[in-house]
């Protein structure tokens, strides 16, 4: 993992000014309760324009960043701490791609601020699999053939491990409402059902 | 298609109602061919068939098992890294600026703000407004300008700084008004272009030549019954999970690309062309990629050379992905389809005439053809097509192009003159197939599929059980090209007995990298594990690109010809030491031994021990002989449909696919799987909307551009058909043709009426039913 130092050396940021952006406020105001946003325009936590510090806690590992306010999670991991496991498919928290588990949830990280997320536990893909092998969702995945092109399989990955760390004998209902959340275009849902369904040993998280 | 050497402004003409050129249009009608037939040389005398060596051998250790996906581990870890993840050092962002208007005319382009816009390394005029023959945009999304800024977030900030004039001109949004002469006129009658020369007729159509076989008037005199209806389907776009894109580094004069690519070698070619440098100044690397289902087949988008030029300009490696709304508006889609027919059926079943009107949009000049009637061919034909410009994005080919629009207008017409001549669907389709044939095996799954599926508890049209749950069964059946020539491989083998297979191929997620390997340690008889494939780069041998399910039987005989080849110079090496004769030695159970005598042989890492510092190499190119073309299969279906609230649910399919020889069967079945998913998405629920009156899509992301999810799939069973003697010949088309014919038979055959149009929505079933009602 790339710390702050060593990824943002090559670059040379400026401030700009922050409220010509309409992403800006458009992306603030999609991903904020109301409360949270009038509490932010009043000046109680606003930051920027421009970098701002964001200190992440990332599969266990601290990350620090100098990102723009506006930066999702899923951009800050991918683009700033080459994290690219989990993928951007539509960017509009529709299909899944993107998916993480933050502080147990899974969440579409593409639809979250990076900034809002300081101080949780976030899980991406890139952090499943440990030294002793593949997580039992990931062996899974690979026994039952529940992927084609892969571009959604770290999002599925990581929506089934949320769902099994909740349910670790979910039901066919429960399986087909855990990943509903997500699509997969080359149509792989009946091995993904059928990998899910063999997943055993999950504790419950 | 546009050429990659310019991006287009204006149409290219494509020849009208054929279907489109990416192998497995040639599928059209049963046609059938010899058991054997040559899965390439069209066009010319065939080549010599390949020796016999090389011929597939059996019993297989490997082929036609289920092999775990190679690339497995890679994707599910997210180790795997697509075009979207590669990360160079200094590396820019690019934002495309596109037109929001259908059509009209760039005045004036302003960069200045732009560039001046913090981050900012380089921008780009696409289209200049001084250009006569590029300045007029013909669709939402056609490129106009670009920039490359050190973030994502900086170039999408500059690219909203460039400042455009239009002039707004007037466009063509339906294909009603179209036809019927009220539109404005924009598109050439004798083809495509926006053509602006004075005095050009404009009809905003083209007219194709009429095919006629037969006598039709002898033919409707035979008829017992005449159907005359209209039948038709919607736009729909690829939606890859990946996007298009690429990450160009430049290197002096040579370019590097990342590319998302279904082809890597004809987008080498792309560049070279486009970018007017020699082909040899270009490599293409596609490890992994998200899908393309057709969209990504050529160098023809625009991005690819826009980030190559915003790299050369910047002096640093850009990478240019585009958004899911650039997706939906400028890389491709499928056309829509419509036929008025009029078909006459005799009193015994058989089908005595038939007549068609059709007609389709492929967006600003692309063409749409699709093959009517499909595959149940009756003596007295005849059909007419057009080609209706609109203002939109240009189709390109989709996963079966065509087949699944001929397919359900057929289908559809077949059941309701079944339901006239008072037939069984299945029966009455038996009847009017082509003659049976090893590529045309239809009657025979029609009848296994029909027992495994239980169809002998269909009930006639309509479900008579009281209560708004209503249940149906329909079927349909489908054919494809698949073959394929255009495959190189390069086999080494190392003393310590590791095995390196190089083809310049590539994997859309279909299991490619995995078939390689297992073509190879069938040869070898050593697991599949011990080959190491590397593909995905115009470095290697090249072969052809993955359209029309020709990436299998294009590359397996390469592959089977290099390895067989290799193994006879292995088999040389030890058979001295043996003391036998090198031809009586096989590889078989990680050995190789005289055949049938394991004692005289040697393991396959002693073997290997003997090859020395410099690995055994071999060569294989495609020969004729170990593949075919043409493929058969059926689909059955059942659906629950809720009359109240006209919601279908799809709860079974079964699936019967040949493809030749299976030469990796989990990953084939995957195939199965997926295609008949993607035929379900086109029966019920995605659709390209346009507004009527701006031209602009109302739906250009995921959330309104409906796709199933997990609970919207069915339980699917898939049956592969083996036909080894006939060699390899691809599965990923053939499945997605029929499901969505035999998902809206099951819809009438639940409701007692018919939806005679695609997608099978709610409201549109609901308002079926009130017709009737009315």
């Amino acid at each position: 993992m790339a710390s702050k130092d060593d990824k943002l050396g090559g670059f040379a940021f400026s401030r700009r000014d922050f409220l010509k952006s309409a992403g800006v406020v458009s992306a603030v105001t999609a991903a904020t309760a109301p409360a949270e946003a009038e509490a932010q325009a009043g000046g109680v936590n606003a930051v920027g324009p421009g970098d701002v510090p964001v200190r992440l806690t990332v599969n266990g590992k601290r990350v620090d960043l100098m990102i723009e306010p506006r930066t999702t999670l899923l951009d800050a991991l991918r683009n700033r701490a080459d994290l690219t496991g989990n993928k951007r498919g539509c960017d509009r928290g529709a299909c899944g791609a993107c998916t993480m588990i933050v502080d147990g949830r899974a969440v579409y990280s593409c639809s979250t601020l990076a900034i809002d997320v300081q101080g949780k536990q976030i899980r991406n893909v890139d952090g499943l699999a440990t030294a002793n092998g593949l997580h039992p969702v990931q062996q899974a995945f690979c026994d039952k053939d529940a992927l084609m092109c892969g571009f959604c399989t770290p999002g599925f990955v990581m929506a089934s491990v949320a769902l099994l760390e909740k349910h670790p004998s979910p039901t066919p209902e429960q399986i087909k409402k855990g990943l509903d959340g997500n699509i997969c275009r080359c149509g792989t849902f009946s091995r993904i059902f059928e990998a899910v369904s063999s997943v055993k040993g999950v504790t419950r998280g | 298609m546009a050429s990659p050497i310019e991006p287009q402004g204006q149409p290219q003409p494509q020849t009208p109602a054929q279907p489109p050129a990416q192998g497995g249009g040639r599928g059209q009608g049963p046609a059938p061919a010899p058991a054997q037939a040559q899965g390439g040389g069209r066009g010319g005398p065939p080549p010599p068939p390949a020796d016999p060596k090389y011929h597939w051998a059996a019993p297989h250790s490997a082929i036609g098992t289920h092999v775990k996906r190679l690339d497995g581990p890679d994707k599910v870890t997210g180790r795997a890294k697509y075009t979207f993840d590669i990360s160079r050092p200094g590396m820019l962002y690019g934002k495309i600026v596109r037109s929001p208007h259908p059509h009209a005319k760039i005045v004036a382009v302003d960069l200045s703000a732009a560039q001046k816009a913090p981050g900012v390394k380089a921008t780009l005029l696409w289209r200049d407004p001084a250009d006569t023959q590029r300045n007029v945009v013909m669709f939402q999304g056609d490129e106009i300008a670009a920039v490359a800024a050190d973030t994502e977030e900086h170039a999408t900030d500059a690219a909203r700084l460039v400042k455009v004039d239009y002039e707004v001109l007037p466009a063509v949004i339906q294909v009603e008004q179209a036809l019927a002469g009220t539109a404005p006129a924009v598109f050439a009658a004798s083809g495509p272009a926006a053509d602006t020369t004075s005095g050009t007729p404009r009809s905003n159509i083209r007219q194709g030549q009429t095919q006629e076989t037969g006598d039709i008037a002898a033919g409707f005199k035979q008829a017992a019954h005449t159907l005359e209806q209209t039948y038709s389907t919607h736009v729909i776009t690829h939606v890859c999970l990946e996007s298009h894109g690429a990450v160009c580094e430049w290197d002096g004069d040579n370019l590097t690309a990342w590319v998302s690519t279904q082809g890597v070698n004809a987008t080498k070619d792309g560049f070279a062309q486009g970018l007017k440098i020699p082909a040899s100044n270009v490599r293409v690397i596609t490890q992994y990629m998200g899908g393309g289902f057709g969209s990504k087949l050529g160098a023809q988008d625009p991005q690819a050379i826009i980030c190559a030029r915003l790299a050369k300009d910047a002096k640093a490696p850009v990478k240019l992905m585009l958004d899911r709304k650039e997706e939906h508006l400028a890389t491709g889609n499928r056309p829509s389809a419509a036929a008025r027919v009029k078909v006459g059926v005799a009193a015994d079943g058989t089908i005595t005439a038939f007549d068609a009107e059709s007609w389709g949009t492929g967006g600003a000049g692309a063409a749409a053809g699709f093959p009517l009637p499909y595959i149940y061919l009756p003596p007295n034909r005849r059909r007419s097509h057009k080609d209706v410009f609109i203002n939109t994005g240009l189709q390109r080919p989709m996963r079966a192009p065509g087949h699944p629009q001929g397919s359900f207008i057929t289908e559809m017409y077949m059941e309701e003159l079944a339901d006239l001549v008072k037939m069984d669907p299945v029966e009455f389709r038996i009847k009017n197939l082509p003659p049976e044939a090893p590529n045309a095996m239809w009657g025979s799954y029609l009848r296994q599929g029909a027992k495994e599926f239980g169809w002998d508890k269909r009930h006639p049209t309509g479900d008579p059980t009281p209560g708004p749950i209503k249940t149906g069964m329909g079927v349909a059946i489908n054919t494809w090209g698949g073959g394929g020539s255009q495959g190189r491989a390069h086999v080494e083998i190392s003393s310590d007995g590791t095995v390196v297979v190089r083809c310049g191929t590539q994997d859309l997620g279909t299991g490619t990298r995995t078939l390689v390997a297992v073509v190879a340690a069938d040869t070898f008889g050593i697991p599949v594990g011990n080959i190491k494939p590397e593909i995905g780069d115009t470095v290697y041998p090249a072969s052809g690109g993955s359209g029309g399910s020709t990436t299998a039987a294009g590359i397996s005989p390469a592959i089977r010809i290099a390895t067989v080849n290799a193994l006879d110079a292995l088999k040389a090496k030890i058979a001295p030491a043996l003391s036998v004769d090198a031809a009586s030695l096989v590889a078989v159970n990680g050995r190789i031994q005289v055949k049938d005598d394991p004692s005289k042989g040697m393991s396959w890492a002693e073997a290997c021990k003997q090859i020395g510092p410099q690995p055994i190499a071999a060569d294989g190119a495609w020969q004729p002989g170990l593949s075919s073309v043409t493929t058969s299969g059926v689909q059955f279906a059942e659906v629950k449909v809720d009359v109240e609230t006209g919601i279908v649910k799809v709860t079974r399919v079964l699936a019967l696919q040949d493809c030749g020889l299976v030469v990796s069967r989990l990953t084939a079945e995957s195939q199965v799987y997926g295609g008949v998913i993607g035929s379900l998405n086109f029966a019920l629920f995605e659709d390209r909307i346009l507004d009527r009156n701006t031209g602009q899509m109302v739906n250009p992301n995921m959330e309104w551009y409906l796709l199933a999810g997990m609970s919207d799939v069915p339980k699917i069973d898939v049956r592969l058909i083996d036909q080894s003697e006939r060699g390899v010949i691809g599965i990923g088309e053939p499945p997605t043709v029929p499901t969505a014919a035999a998902v809206a038979l099951a819809v009438r055959n639940a409701i007692g009426v018919t939806v005679r149009s695609l997608p099978l929505t709610p409201a549109k079933i609901l308002q079926t039913l009130a017709q009737r009602r009315a």
